[in-house]
């Protein structure tokens, strides 16, 4: 369930960084809402990579989750 | 009493969902299915923190010091376990709704982006008020939380998970520990934290509980709390359009915080899988706990590079054969 979470964030985090650039965002919204959504898409992404992490070494290893 | 308190405050929150209810149901009301919920939620928002503020006052009342059974020691009351879990159904029908309200939003445009229009496709047949319905019920059970554990808290002044009096420094050089050292050397420079220092057993939660995610879920859920409050009260109460506009650009920034925090909670505590033990069942044993605390909570100080004579030859330093 945590790598499906994770999984679904990665999606966001895609679609976050994505909607950055195209030109609605640009125009409508300037630059701080795309620099938002560049930031915003990149923290997601490495908070459920590291997630995914966690999760694949679990599986790998019930035995190894600390404590 | 106690329980007096809470029937009252399940019958009066049960009483006003239901006349809520009954007068969007009525047919009587000119609006569209969106601009009715929203009404509905806005009317039901303060019995939803009501009854959350009532059973956390009963908690409280009732509240016992930890207790032993055997190996096992209980780390958490069922209220907290169970108060808890509907936080996290909370979260898990709030955000990802929250989210497609936001993204459906920057996703709507002439040319999508790669794979949004995929999205928008899957999701057409939904009418979109269901998604703010969905949301709705989220922030319901949200509210009823911060209410709840607020209200627990507040009585019962159990204050183990925040800092004590003059101990800043203490749980943010234990929380510099905890992280990988790449970030904990960043943290501990501005802030001058002498990372080569033996630390006491942390109790009852980590360093990394008491110095960072706690606070930063304070915040978070505080931010969302407020901000959303406002944008609700937008229907009943002429809110100013800049106070609006602001309620609603920090709501999306507090929506992305806590997407984090629930990543990184995860991330956390399934590592520490006696702490997610815990907070299913209360109960932990007490030397998984100590595991936890003494050994991954509490990691060795770093030991300072050894510092070489001034007349070490060259090459050394880096270990270089060359």
């Amino acid at each position: 369930m945590a790598l499906l979470w994770a999984a679904l964030n990665v999606v966001i985090a895609y679609l976050f960084v994505t909607n950055a650039f195209v030109a609605k965002t640009a125009i409508k919204e300037g630059l701080p809402a795309q620099a938002a959504l560049l930031l915003g898409g990149a923290l997601i992404a490495v908070f459920a990579v590291a997630l995914a992490r966690q999760s694949l070494r679990i599986l790998r290893a019930p035995g190894a989750a600390e404590g | 009493m106690r329980w007096l308190l809470v029937l009252a405050g399940i019958a009066i929150a049960a009483a006003g969902g239901y006349v809520s209810l009954a007068q969007a149901g009525s047919g009587a009301q000119p609006w569209d299915p969106e601009l009715s919920d929203n009404f509905v939620f806005m009317r039901a928002l303060p019995f939803a923190l009501g009854l959350g503020a009532v059973v956390g006052l009963f908690r409280a009342g009732g509240w016992k010091p930890a207790v032993r059974r055997g190996d096992q020691i209980r780390r958490f009351s069922p209220g907290t376990v169970i108060g808890h879990w509907i936080a996290t159904i909370g979260f898990v029908i709030a955000l990802p709704t929250g989210l497609w309200q936001y993204l459906g939003g920057i996703l709507s445009q002439d040319v999508p982006a790669p794979g949004g229009q995929l999205l928008l496709d899957l999701f057409h047949p939904v009418p979109l008020y269901w998604f703010y319905r969905l949301h709705y019920i989220g922030a319901a059970f949200v509210l009823f939380s911060v209410a709840n554990f607020g209200a627990y808290w507040w009585v019962n002044r159990d204050r183990a998970l925040l800092v004590p009096r003059g101990e800043w420094r203490l749980h943010l050089t234990g929380f510099a520990l905890e992280v990988p050292r790449m970030f904990g050397a960043r943290l501990a420079a501005p802030l001058k934290l002498d990372l080569t220092q033996r630390l006491p057993q942390p109790r009852p939660f980590t360093y990394y509980e008491t110095a960072f995610s706690f606070p930063t879920w304070t915040f978070a859920l505080a931010l969302i709390t407020i901000t959303g409050l406002l944008k609700a009260m937008r229907y009943i109460y002429p809110i100013p359009g800049p106070v609006l506009y602001w309620a609603s650009t920090l709501h999306v920034a507090a929506m992305l915080l806590l997407v984090l925090k629930v990543l990184d909670h995860l991330r956390y505590t399934l590592a520490r899988w006696p702490l997610m033990v815990a907070m299913t069942r209360g109960w932990v044993s007490e030397g998984a706990l100590r595991g936890v605390l003494d050994t991954i909570a509490r990691p060795e100080p770093w030991h300072p590079e050894p510092t070489l004579p001034a007349s070490a030859p060259a090459g050394v330093a880096g270990g270089s054969e060359r």
